[in-house]
Formats: structure tokens, C-alpha cells, sequence
């Protein structure tokens, strides 16, 4: 794509003529309309596949009573096949429908959960089973691959997250080893890890930003419940060891040039690798000594502040507006919680809330001016 | 690969984990041995969650101290075995194993949680730690009911007047799946 500058450019230069030039911005005008209505059908299909797999799924717990169980499966597992099958033409032999096709195809992958629940529900297996979970993960994980579908990789994240969350709940052992916000920390890394695994391969590329997005998510998320003070110690020497070999993972792509180069923005593999390492360090220092709430706050809330400040370094870097985004986003939620912790009980009720609201209102326009500068300077270079 | 062996290689990777999954309850249901066993009323606010009911077992309580045992000490989430004998079509515990016994009646579990006791001495220091109780899951916890349904099955175990007793198929590995509830003797499927 070209920058509306570097056309103008080349048009005082000479190099193309005034005809030229209008056709390329035509183009660049069609080319954008053609983009915009293409994400406008994508999100459109994908929310409606989403809307009728819940439906399903509501409408299989909801155990309706007429159809006997034999009944129950064919109808679902049958319809799951359907629209797997009608998703497959729409995309690959039709071809005049592709984003459909997609959609469907992803919808296929909600029945086929919605109907080993169903299975699940007829022989009573216990509900909230972390197995059938695991299943439904298993099952459906071929779909990134064989259809190239980013918004299967999406579903398979959130149901790695679901399965780790379930696992933690059955099993009291886990209970003893780590805390839950520890677990969804490493799960966010090893996510974000596998993004970057992703990444290096030239074939499996286009699922690397969806699997780094969502590792993220979770990474972030965990950091910022630590910051209000949630840590307890648990003694236990694997969890330094799990944190500090992820962490060896990420430095050996790091610090292979060959493997650093496929990366397109390896700064925010670094700040992961940085987390890893100071979790390691943390984890292992907490189990051997007291360390007080108040410094694990302390700790937290510097590391989450670094983090972001490290995303948004790693953003503006590699001109990736989504990292921005994120590092933004959380910011918000940090400077909202630590206001409510240091001015709660020190000013009034009716100045805490004023005060409060005018600091976000300028907040909000400071950020959202910033991340429009940047988007647009990132548009431009992009060209 | 193309699509077309993508395609068809999903359509039998999917069938193949809905049959064997149901193949694998199939078999329990079709070769295991009918055992009865008593629920014990649970606690109102988690029994009735939307469209199951929690069940809770005389055998989900495993008293240390009465019943025979291959070891003393347990771990959480560590499998169980639990021997059965059958009196009047009731499953009652025998012993536990903590590997399969080689014949009989048993059922598998896994300790979800572990009640201690402890002996002091004198200052009150803990001189000995024993397992009191153990508490078991059998993966048997769940009965999924039309909504609204659980609503009659909570009423008559919480008024104790109504004997509430699940109709159990183990078979020879120990794995188990729920077939009815009894609700004084009468079968009620759903």
C-alpha cells in the first residue's frame, strides 16, 4: 500500500503523472471500502455463529424431554457434521461465500462441544468435568490447521483457560502446589509462548497473533489481581521451576538470530521472557522467606507498570496498534484501583468520586488522543 | 493434504471420539453389575443447580476407623478402590484399595478431600496424625434432570421422610454410570 504522502512525492518528483496519481488513490479508496466491508462480514458471520452455538448449547442443557437420548445425538451430531460439511463447500468448493464458510466451519466447532456435553449429560458424567473440556480442545484443534481458522485458535485458547480453571477446581493437590492466579500466569505465558512457536513457522503464521493476544490477556490479568495483594506462598519449589524454564524457552528463540528474525515483534517476547524470569525469581524468593502483603503489592504493582510501560516500548517498536491497544486498556483499570486504595478513605466521599471522574475524563482523552497519533503514524509508515 | 482429506479426516476423527466415548459408557452399562446406593441429603444451596442435582453417597464418606484399608495414608486426588458386597441389591464398602483388587465387586474413586485426627502429648504438641475419614468423588456426583425437576428430588431429601437411592451400573474395571434414581423404591427416569 502506498501513503497518500509518498504519492504526492513521487508526483512533485515526476516519476508518475497527475492521471497516475488519481488512479492510485482511487485504488487506495476502493481498496479500502473493499477491507472495511470484508472485517464488517467477518465480525458479522463470526457473531452469528457465536449466537446460534450458544443457542444450542442452552438449548441441549436445557434437557428437553420428547426426543429420546438416540434422537438427541443424531439431531446433534448430525447437524454438527451438516454444517461442518456446509461450512467446507461454502469455503473450498463453492468459493463464493469463504467468510461464510469460515463461520460455519467455526460454528461446527460449538455444536461438536454442544454435543459431546449432550453425550456427556445422557450417561451422567459429572458436570463441570475438566476431561470433557480437555475433549472438546483435543477434538476441535485440527480445525487451526486444516482450515487456517483463527477463530477456532481463539475458541481452543478460551477452552485451554476453561479446562486449566476446571482442572484446578477438581484436584485439591493443585491447591497445594499453586495459586490459581500463578496458574493462569504460567497458562498466559505457555499461550503466548506458543504464539511465538507459531510464529517461526512460516505455515502456521497467521495463528501466532490470536494465541499471543489471548496469552496476553490472561497474563495481564493475573498481574493485575496480584497487584491488590492476593499473593500466598505456597512453599513449593516447581512453581520457580516451571516459571524459570519458560522462561529459557523464550531466551532460546531470543537469543537465536536465525529464530529472532522470523519474529515480527520480538520486544514483546522479551517483556514475556522479563515476566518469566522476575516470577521465577519472586516465587522462588516468597517460598524460602516471609515476605509481607505489603511488598508483594509493592512488587506487582511495579512489575504490571513495567509491563505496560515494556508493551507500549514494544508497540510504538514494531508499530503493532493492538499491543498498544492492550497496554492502554490495562491501564485504566490500574489507575482506578490504586486511586480507590490511596485516596478512599482520605478525601471526602463527594471530592473522591469528582476527583476521580475528572482524572479518568483526562485520562481517557490523553490515551485515546495518543493511540489515534499512533495508529496514524503507524497507517502512514505502514504504506 | 487437501481440504477433501481434511474434511473427511475430521468427519471420522469426530465420529470416532463420539463413539468411543459412548462406546465407553455403553460398555459399563452393558457388562457391569447393578448395584443400589443410598444418597445422603447435601447441602440445599449446592444440590440443585439448574438442571442436575448433586448427589452425595453413604459411601461418598469413608470412615477410616470402621472400614478395612490396604494402606493408612492418603494423598488428595489420589485413586481409590472401594470393594462392594451386594446386601438386598445395596452396595455396601467392604475395604479400600488403593490398586484394583484382583476379583469382586469394586468401585473407582478419587479422594477429594481428607479428615485427620491428631494425638497430643502433654504440651500439646501433635505426636501422631491419623486419617479419620476420607472423603470420595466417584464420578457419579451428577444426575442431569429437565429443568425444573430437580426441585421434587431436593424437597424429598430434605425432609428425610423420602428415601432417595441411585441405581448404579460398575463394571469389572470399577468404572460406574448413574441409571435411575429411586425415590422410595420407585424408579423415576427422566
Amino acid at each position: 500500500m502506498f501513503d497518500q504522502d509518498l504519492i504526492q512525492k513521487w508526483l512533485e518528483e515526476g516519476t508518475i503523472t497527475h492521471a497516475q496519481a488519481e488512479k492510485m488513490r482511487a485504488d487506495i479508496e476502493e481498496y479500502k471500502t473493499e477491507h472495511r466491508s470484508k472485517k464488517q462480514i467477518i465480525a458479522f458471520s463470526t457473531i452469528g455463529a457465536i449466537l446460534i452455538g450458544i443457542g444450542a448449547i442452552l438449548f441441549v442443557a436445557s434437557n428437553w424431554e420428547k426426543i429420546g437420548d438416540t434422537v438427541k445425538i443424531l439431531l446433534l451430531a448430525g447437524s454438527t457434521l451438516s454444517i461442518h460439511y456446509t461450512g467446507y463447500h461454502l469455503k473450498y468448493e463453492n468459493q463464493k461465500y469463504p467468510r461464510l464458510g469460515s463461520a460455519l466451519l467455526f460454528l461446527s466447532a460449538l455444536f461438536f462441544g454442544a454435543s459431546l456435553f449432550l453425550i456427556a449429560q445422557i450417561y451422567n458424567s459429572n458436570a463441570n468435568n475438566s476431561t470433557l473440556v480437555l475433549i472438546w480442545l483435543f477434538g476441535v484443534s485440527p480445525l487451526i490447521y486444516g482450515y487456517r481458522s483463527i477463530a477456532v485458535a481463539g475458541l481452543c485458547s478460551l477452552l485451554f483457560y476453561i479446562w486449566v480453571g476446571l482442572l484446578y477446581s477438581e484436584r485439591n493437590s493443585f491447591g497445594e502446589l499453586i495459586n490459581f492466579l500463578d496458574l493462569y500466569l504460567i497458562s498466559g505465558i505457555a499461550l503466548y509462548f506458543a504464539g511465538t512457536l507459531h510464529e517461526l513457522s512460516a505455515k502456521a503464521k497467521y495463528a501466532a497473533p490470536i494465541f499471543k493476544f489471548m496469552g496476553l490477556q490472561a497474563v495481564l490479568l493475573a498481574l493485575f489481581m496480584y497487584t491488590f495483594g492476593l499473593w500466598e506462598s505456597k512453599n513449593e519449589e516447581i512453581v520457580p521451576v516451571i516459571y524459570a524454564f519458560l522462561g529459557i524457552l523464550f531466551l532460546v528463540v531470543l537469543l537465536s538470530k536465525s529464530l529472532r528474525s522470523k519474529l515480527a515483534g520480538f520486544q514483546t517476547d522479551t517483556s514475556m521472557a522479563v515476566i518469566s524470569f522476575l516470577m521465577a525469581g519472586f516465587t522462588l524468593i516468597a517460598a524460602n522467606t516471609q515476605v509481607s502483603e505489603e511488598a508483594c503489592a509493592g512488587f506487582f504493582n511495579l512489575v504490571f507498570l513495567g509491563l505496560l510501560v515494556l508493551l507500549l516500548y514494544a508497540g510504538y517498536s514494531t508499530e503493532d496498534i493492538g499491543i498498544v491497544n492492550t497496554a492502554m486498556f490495562w491501564f485504566v483499570p490500574l489507575i482506578i484501583a490504586r486511586y480507590f486504595d490511596f485516596f478512599w478513605d482520605l478525601l471526602p466521599r463527594s471530592f473522591f468520586f469528582m476527583i476521580g471522574g475528572l482524572i479518568l475524563l483526562t485520562l481517557s482523552v490523553v490515551l485515546e488522543r495518543k493511540r489515534r497519533e499512533l495508529k496514524a503514524q503507524f497507517a502512514g509508515a505502514g504504506q | 493434504m487437501n481440504q477433501k482429506k481434511i474434511l473427511y479426516l475430521t468427519i471420522v476423527f469426530w465420529l470416532l471420539i463420539f463413539s468411543g466415548f459412548i462406546a465407553y459408557k455403553e460398555y459399563t452399562l452393558r457388562t457391569g453389575t447393578e448395584v443400589l446406593l443410598k444418597t445422603l441429603p447435601v447441602d440445599p444451596k449446592d444440590l440443585f443447580r439448574g438442571d442436575y442435582v448433586t448427589l452425595n453417597y453413604e459411601i461418598s464418606n469413608l470412615n477410616m476407623e470402621k472400614l478395612p484399608s490396604e494402606e493408612s495414608y492418603f494423598y488428595n486426588d489420589e485413586p481409590v478402590y472401594l470393594a462392594l458386597e451386594l446386601k438386598n441389591g445395596y452396595g455396601v464398602p467392604k475395604k479400600i484399595y488403593t490398586t484394583p483388587p484382583e476379583d469382586g465387586l469394586y468401585i473407582k474413586g478419587k479422594v477429594k478431600d481428607i479428615l485427620y485426627d491428631w494425638e497430643t502429648d502433654e504440651s500439646g504438641v501433635t505426636t501422631e496424625e491419623t486419617i479419620k475419614e476420607l472423603r470420595v468423588d466417584y464420578g457419579i456426583e451428577s444426575y442431569f434432570v429437565p429443568e425444573g425437576k430437580g426441585m421434587e428430588i431436593e424437597k424429598a431429601q430434605r425432609t428425610g421422610k423420602t428415601e432417595v437411592d441411585a441405581k448404579i451400573i460398575i463394571d469389572k474395571y470399577g468404572n460406574t454410570v448413574i441409571k435411575s434414581l429411586l425415590i422410595d423404591g420407585k424408579e423415576t427416569e427422566f
